[in-house]
């Protein structure tokens, strides 16, 4: 998990920037955007094996 | 100097209660913007263990957009805090600036409108009346739906109808809003501009709603 | 994951975007109009309330004459 890997021994978790937050927003971003392409592939080839 | 680290959990942010601490920029302090019971619940929730500990302002973006489909304060017979309630709750915590409110609100805020409810609503709780008004202003355009949850059941918004809500009502989410001036004192005072609607002048609106009843017109 | 609980989806609303953006735009329209009314109204209002107060003030400075 992302927030155990950020807190060190102190129990302490570093502060974002604006920039660290922003490229976490086109992070989050991608990856939605990886999962959507994934399930519309999936869709397709299962479309497409119906159609053999 | 600053501290460059939050603490992972709440514990210090709570005990901390009265204390000159840090406070938002409206002057009240983040630790008891929420009522008592509500922070309760909120810190006993499961969510919150299990999704709001060691999180920091970028980790926010995650978890709003794995968690949060809907807006709440408490729902269900239980009154459970709803992921969003907790979100606003560890922005308290956080205390994010305006830059990073910003990222949320415009260029994160576009992607995820969840991300920029939540972030107004984080505005309205602890920002100036006069930056309240010129942050929240401008999202009465975004016309984009949302699932808003109540006590039972669920409803239609939209995040300029939740923005509205947050700049005319009393209590939203669980959580009393406080009491700001009014806009045309703000105005008086030459904190604000007279707001403009995307829409134009009223005056002219209203002239061509006749104008159209009465065919060609003028 | 027990804090996802997914509602009924019997009860549960569409909250997809831009699948009819006309009528998206024109529902959005009657709400912004709406709130113009209503701040307007209040002006308006708080106005009235203003030329009230001034008015009686007025009276009772003649009635002291």
């Amino acid at each position: 998990m992302q927030h155990l890997r950020n807190i060190g021994e102190t129990g302490e978790v570093k502060k974002a920037s604006a920039e660290d937050v922003r490229r976490r927003i086109d992070e989050v971003w991608e990856r939605l955007q990886e999962q959507k392409r994934a399930t519309t592939t999936t869709l397709k080839e299962r479309l497409e094996i119906r159609e053999e | 100097m600053p501290s460059d680290t939050h603490r992972a959990d709440e514990r210090r942010f709570l005990d901390e209660r009265g204390s000159s601490a840090s406070l938002a920029p409206n002057g009240l302090n983040p630790a008891t913007i929420m009522e008592k019971a509500v922070r309760e619940r909120i810190v006993d929730s499961y969510f919150w263990k299990e999704q709001c500990f060691g999180v920091n302002e970028a980790d926010i973006v995650d978890r709003v957009v794995d968690h949060v489909s809907f807006i709440a304060g408490t729902y269900g017979d239980t009154q459970k805090p709803s992921p969003f309630l907790c979100l606003a709750f560890k922005l308290l915590q956080l205390g994010p600036d305006d830059s990073i409110i910003d990222t949320y609100l415009s260029y994160g805020g576009e992607k995820f409108k969840y991300l920029r409810a939540l972030a107004c609503f984080y505005v309205r709780l602890t920002r100036k009346a006069e930056n309240v008004f010129g942050i929240l202003e401008p999202f009465l355009e975004d016309k984009r739906k949302l699932r808003r949850r109540l006590r039972n059941g669920v409803k239609l918004t939209y995040v300029d109808e939740f923005v509205d809500e947050l700049l005319t009502k009393d209590r939203v989410c669980a959580t009393s809003l406080w009491q700001m001036p009014k806009r045309e004192i703000l105005e008086d005072l030459d904190l604000l501009e007279p707001r403009v609607s995307p829409l134009g002048d009223i005056e002219d609106l209203l002239d061509e709603e006749e104008g159209e009843g009465e065919g060609e017109g003028e | 994951k027990h804090w996802d609980d997914l509602m009924d989806e019997e009860e549960d609303v569409d909250t997809e975007d831009d699948k009819d953006p006309e009528a998206e735009y024109a529902a959005w329209k009657l709400r912004e109009l709406k709130r113009i009314k209503r701040e307007r109204e209040a002006i308006e209002a708080r106005e009235k309330e203003r030329e009230e107060v001034e008015r009686r003030r007025n009276l009772t400075e003649e009635e002291r004459k």
